[in-house]
C-alpha cells in the first residue's frame, strides 16, 4: 500500500521520498523541501529476506527487521534514507546497511546531542539542522526557502495539536485503541496536509460526553506493534486514556510555536522543547515527571510499560519508572515485546489479570 | 591545611601502599621460587612485569579507598579524555576496569543479580549491571570503591554509558558530566569537531568548579604529553607480538591494558610500560615465546571474555595458537597519535572522535586488514558479545569480508564480556575447537 503511495506521490506531486528510521528527526525541513517521510519502524513481523541474519538476535528487531527489509529491496520505492542518531544500534545500521550492503541509494544521519540541554548541545543542533538543511535540498533538488520551512512548521504543529486534542480527549472519542492508533501512525508516511485533513474528521466525533467505559491506563513504550496488544486491552475492558509511546504520544509537540525570525533557530528551539525522550538521554527526573504529569491529568488507574526487548534506552528507564508509580501506589505492568506478529495467548492472559486488577482497586491518589 | 583524610590518603598512596604491596610481591616470589614449574605448561615463562603491574593496580585501588573526602574523586568512562582531570587533582575510578576485575574474579553473577533485582533487564551490558550490583550493595572485590564527586562520561564506545551513569548520577546525588562526540560516517563534519570543543570547554568549567581548582594549559599540556607517551609505550609493547614467536599472548595483552586505562597521563603507567616493553624486546632477542610451540597466529576481535580468559588461553595454547594481535588493545595504542599538544583542544576533540568504535565499519574493516597483515595472521575470532552492541553489530560482515580480502579463516563466536550466565561454555569450546581443527 505503502508503496503505491509513493509512487502516487512521486507521479502526482514529483515529490522525493526519504525513508526515515524512529525517532526524532526534523520532519519540518523535510515537508519544507517537498520530500515524503516514509517512516521504517522495522517493519513488523519476522525480519524477511537472505540478509536477516546480518544482525544478531541480541539487537532489537527494530534494527534486524529494517535491513533485512532495506536489503531485500522493501524501502527501494524511497529515494534515500535518513539514520537519526537515536540508539548504538540504530547508528550501527548506518554505516551496515550503506557500507556493507542493503542500500545503495543516498543515506543521511541526524546526529542529535545526548544528554541534556546545554549550550554545547543547543549550538551543535542549530549546526546539524543547517547541515542537514543543506544536505536535503541538494537531494531534493531545491533550495530551502524560509516561508516554506515556517509554513512546514506551523502545518506540522498543527497536525500535533489535533493529535494532542485526540489523546487528550481519548474518554470522550468513540473509537477503539486499534482504530485511534492505526489513525495516529498513518502520519508516518502519509503526506503531512492529508494527515491533517484525517486528523480533523477525528476530531469532529469527540464528542462532549464519556464514550469508554473501560478501565482507563498510561501505555509507555516505544511503538504500539503489535495493534493486537491494544485489542487485547479493550477485549479485557480497558483503554488507553495516556500515551506515551516514543512513535506516537512522546513525539507530540505541544511547545508554543514563535511566529518571526529565523525558521531553522525555530526548529532548534522546538528540539529543545520537545517531551523527554530516553532516546535522547534526557534527564531523568524531568521524564518522570512528565510520565506523572501525564498518569495525572489522564485519569488513568494504572501503568502498562510495552519495551521493546533489547532496547537499552528505555530498558534503562524501567527501574526509575517502577519506583515512581510504585511510590504512589500505582500499578505498574511491564511487557516485553519483539514486533511480533500477534501477542502471545500468555500476554493476553496478564494483560487481562492487570486490568481485573486495576477494575478492583481505586484510583491511587 | 591539609587535612587527616588527605594525609592517610598520601600516606596510603605513596608509603603504606608501596611498601606494603611490595613486601607481598616479594613473599609472592618466595612461594614462586619453591614451586616447580609446570613442564607441561603450555604457556612460555610468565612476564615479570606481572608483579609490578598487580602492584600498580592494587594501589591504585587501594589508594581509591581513602580518596574521597581526601581529593576530588570522579568516576571515569575508558574513551573519556582522562588528561582534563589530572591536573585537577581527581582520583580516576574506572568502573569497566572495575567491572571487569569483578568478572575475571567471578563476581558479576551476584553483583549484576543486585542491579537485575531492582529492575534492570538481563539484556542490558553486563558492566553496566555489574557496577551498579556493586553500588547498590557495596560489595567489591577492590574492598572499596570511593564515592564520587563527579561522573564523567564519554559516549564515543557506546550510550550504553551515559544511561548507566544517569543511574549512578541519581544513585550517588553527584553531578554528571558528559562528551558526545558525534558518529564519524567518513569524515567528520567541521560543527560535530566543534562541538567537542565545546564540551570540552564545559568540562573544564564543571572540573574546576568540583575540584575548587584552577589549572593552567601549560598543566594539561604536561599531562597530554605523558599520555600520549603511555600511548605510544604500549603501542610498542603490542608491536612487539609482530616477532615470531610473539613474547607474550592477546590474553595476556587484556590484562597488561590496566594502566593505559586506568592510569593514562601518569608517570607511573609511563613507568610500567617501558618496564614491560622492555623486557617483551629482551624475550624477543632470546626467542622466549607467550606460547611454547606458536604454530598459528590469530587475531581477535571486541572485548576480551574476562571470566573465560584463563580456560580459553589455555585451550589455544595447548594446541599451538596464539592470539598475536586484537583490536580492542590496540585502540588503546592508536589514539595517542592523533594528540598534538601543540594544539592541545583541537586535537584531543580530533582525537577522542575518532576511537575505533566511534567511526564506521569502513574504517573497522580497514582496522582488522592491518592488523591482520602487520601481525601476520591466519585467522581471526570475532567475539559476538551480547554486552556490547557497538562493537558488535556489523561483525557478521567484518567477517564475509576479511575471509574475502585475506584468505584468512574466520569464527563468530557468540559470548559476553562479563556475564558468565549469557555464555554456553561447552558448546562455544566445542566450536572454537572445531574452528582451531581447520587448521590442521
Amino acid at each position: 500500500m505503502r508503496n503505491a503511495y509513493i509512487a502516487n506521490q512521486k507521479s502526482a506531486h514529483g515529490r522525493k521520498a526519504l525513508a526515515v528510521l524512529p525517532i526524532h528527526y526534523p520532519k519540518e525541513l523535510l515537508t519544507a523541501l517537498d520530500i515524503l517521510a516514509v517512516e521504517l519502524w522495522g517493519p513488523p513481523g519476522p525480519p524477511r529476506g537472505p540478509d536477516a541474519g546480518r544482525v544478531q538476535t541480541y539487537v532489537c528487531s527494530i534494527v534486524r527487521n529494517a535491513l533485512a527489509f532495506m536489503a531485500a529491496g522493501g524501502a527501494d520505492a524511497a529515494d534515500g534514507v535518513l539514520f537519526p542518531h537515536t540508539c548504538d544500534s540504530i547508528q550501527g545500521l548506518a554505516t551496515v546497511a550503506p557500507d556493507m550492503g542493503g542500500w545503495t541509494k543516498p543515506a543521511f544521519t541526524f546526529q542529535h546531542p545526548k544528554g541534556s540541554s546545554r549550550p554545547s548541545a543547543r549550538t551543535f543542533v542549530a549546526a546539524e539542522l543547517r547541515s542537514l538543511a543543506e544536505e536535503l535540498a541538494a537531494f531534493a533538488g531545491r533550495s530551502l526557502e524560509p516561508e516554506r520551512l515556517w509554513a512546514a512548521l506551523r502545518l506540522h504543529r498543527e497536525i500535533d495539536r489535533l493529535r494532542a486534542e485526540l489523546l487528550d480527549g481519548r474518554t470522550r472519542l468513540p473509537m477503539t485503541d486499534p482504530e485511534l492508533y492505526r489513525l495516529l501512525r498513518r502520519g508516518e508516511f502519509l503526506w503531512p496536509e492529508e494527515h491533517l485533513a484525517e486528523l480533523r474528521t477525528a476530531r469532529d466525533a469527540l464528542g462532549d460526553d464519556a464514550a469508554q467505559s473501560g478501565v482507563p491506563v498510561m501505555i509507555t513504550g516505544y511503538v504500539p506493534e503489535p495493534l493486537s496488544l491494544l485489542e487485547a486491552l479493550n477485549d479485557a475492558g480497558a483503554y488507553v486514556c495516556g500515551d506515551d509511546y516514543a512513535a506516537v504520544g512522546r513525539r507530540v509537540q505541544r511547545a508554543l510555536l514563535g511566529t518571526a525570525g529565523d525558521p531553522l533557530a525555530e526548529l532548534s528551539r522546538q528540539y529543545f522543547l520537545a517531551s523527554p525522550c530516553s532516546t535522547r538521554s534526557a534527564d531523568q527526573s524531568a521524564r518522570l515527571r512528565y510520565l506523572t504529569d501525564l498518569f495525572d491529568r489522564s485519569g488513568a488507574r494504572g501503568v502498562i510499560v510495552h519495551v521493546l526487548k533489547f532496547c537499552e534506552p528505555e530498558l534503562f528507564d524501567i527501574p526509575a519508572i517502577r519506583r515512581t508509580f510504585a511510590a504512589r501506589k500505582v500499578p505498574v505492568l511491564v511487557v516485553e515485546g519483539e514486533l511480533e506478529p500477534e501477542i502471545s495467548g500468555q500476554l493476553v492472559t496478564r494483560l487481562e489479570a492487570f486490568v481485573e486488577l486495576l477494575g478492583q482497586t481505586r484510583r491511587a491518589a | 591545611m591539609i587535612t587527616r583524610r588527605r594525609l592517610e590518603y598520601e600516606l596510603v598512596k605513596h608509603v603504606v601502599g608501596p611498601a606494603t604491596l611490595r613486601f607481598d610481591t616479594l613473599r609472592g616470589e618466595l612461594k614462586r621460587r619453591k614451586k616447580k614449574p609446570r613442564p607441561d605448561s603450555p604457556f612460555g615463562p610468565p612476564l615479570e612485569a606481572a608483579h609490578k603491574l598487580k602492584e600498580l593496580m592494587s594501589l591504585h585501588y587501594l589508594a581509591g579507598r581513602y580518596a574521597d573526602g581526601a581529593v576530588p574523586v570522579a568516576w571515569v568512562t575508558s574513551g573519556f579524555p582522562v588528561e582534563f582531570l589530572r591536573p585537577f587533582g581527581f582520583h580516576a575510578v574506572y568502573p569497566e576496569n572495575h567491572a571487569a576485575l569483578c568478572s575475571a574474579q567471578k563476581q558479576v553473577p551476584e553483583l549484576a543479580s543486585a542491579a537485575e533485582a531492582e529492575g534492570y533487564a538481563t539484556d542490558l551490558c553486563s558492566y553496566a549491571r555489574c557496577d551498579l550490583g556493586s553500588a547498590f550493595t557495596g560489595k567489591t572485590p577492590v574492598g572499596r570503591l570511593p564515592k564520587p564527586d563527579l561522573l564523567c562520561c564519554c559516549t564515543n564506545i557506546c550510550q550504553t554509558l551515559l544511561y548507566w551513569y544517569r543511574a549512578l548520577a541519581t544513585h550517588f546525588n553527584v553531578p554528571l558530566v558528559l562528551i558526545d562526540p558525534p558518529f564519524v560516517y567518513g569524515k567528520a563534519k567541521p560543527h560535530h569537531h566543534q562541538y567537542i570543543l565545546d564540551q570540552m570547554e564545559e568540562l573544564l568549567a564543571e572540573a574546576a568548579r568540583v575540584s575548587r581548582k584552577q589549572v593552567s594549559l601549560a598543566e594539561l599540556v604536561e599531562v597530554m604529553h605523558l599520555a600520549r607517551e603511555g600511548t605510544a609505550l604500549w603501542g610498542e609493547c603490542l608491536d612487539a607480538s609482530r616477532n615470531r614467536p610473539a613474547p607474550w599472548t592477546g590474553f595476556d595483552g587484556f590484562v597488561h591494558i590496566g594502566p593505559i586505562v586506568a592510569l593514562r597521563g601518569t608517570k607511573e603507567c609511563n613507568a610500567y610500560y617501558r618496564l614491560l616493553r622492555d623486557e617483551l624486546h629482551d624475550r624477543v632477542k632470546k626467542g622466549i615465546g607467550g606460547i611454547k610451540n606458536e604454530r598459528h597466529r590469530l587475531m581477535w576481535d571486541n572485548l576480551p571474555i574476562w571470566y573465560g580468559l584463563r580456560e580459553l588461553s589455555t585451550l589455544l595454547a595447548e594446541r599451538g595458537f596464539n592470539f598475536v594481535c586484537t583490536s580492542y588493545t590496540n585502540a588503546w595504542a592508536e589514539g595517542g597519535a592523533l594528540v598534538d599538544p601543540s594544539q592541545p583542544m583541537a586535537s584531543m576533540a580530533r582525537a577522542y572522535s575518532h576511537v575505533l568504535l566511534n567511526q564506521d565499519l569502513k574504517n573497522r574493516l580497514s582496522v582488522l586488514e592491518r592488523l591482520a597483515r602487520t601481525y601476520e595472521v591466519e585467522g581471526a575470532v570475532l567475539h559476538s558479545d551480547r554486552s556490547c552492541k557497538p562493537y558488535s553489530v556489523g561483525q557478521i560482515d567484518l567477517k564475509d569480508r576479511l575471509q574475502k580480502a585475506l584468505g584468512i579463516r574466520v569464527l563468530l563466536f557468540e559470548a559476553d564480556h562479563a556475564d558468565p550466565r549469557a555464555y554456553a561454555k561447552e558448546p562455544a569450546e566445542n566450536r572454537l575447537t572445531a574452528f582451531l581443527e581447520s587448521f590442521a
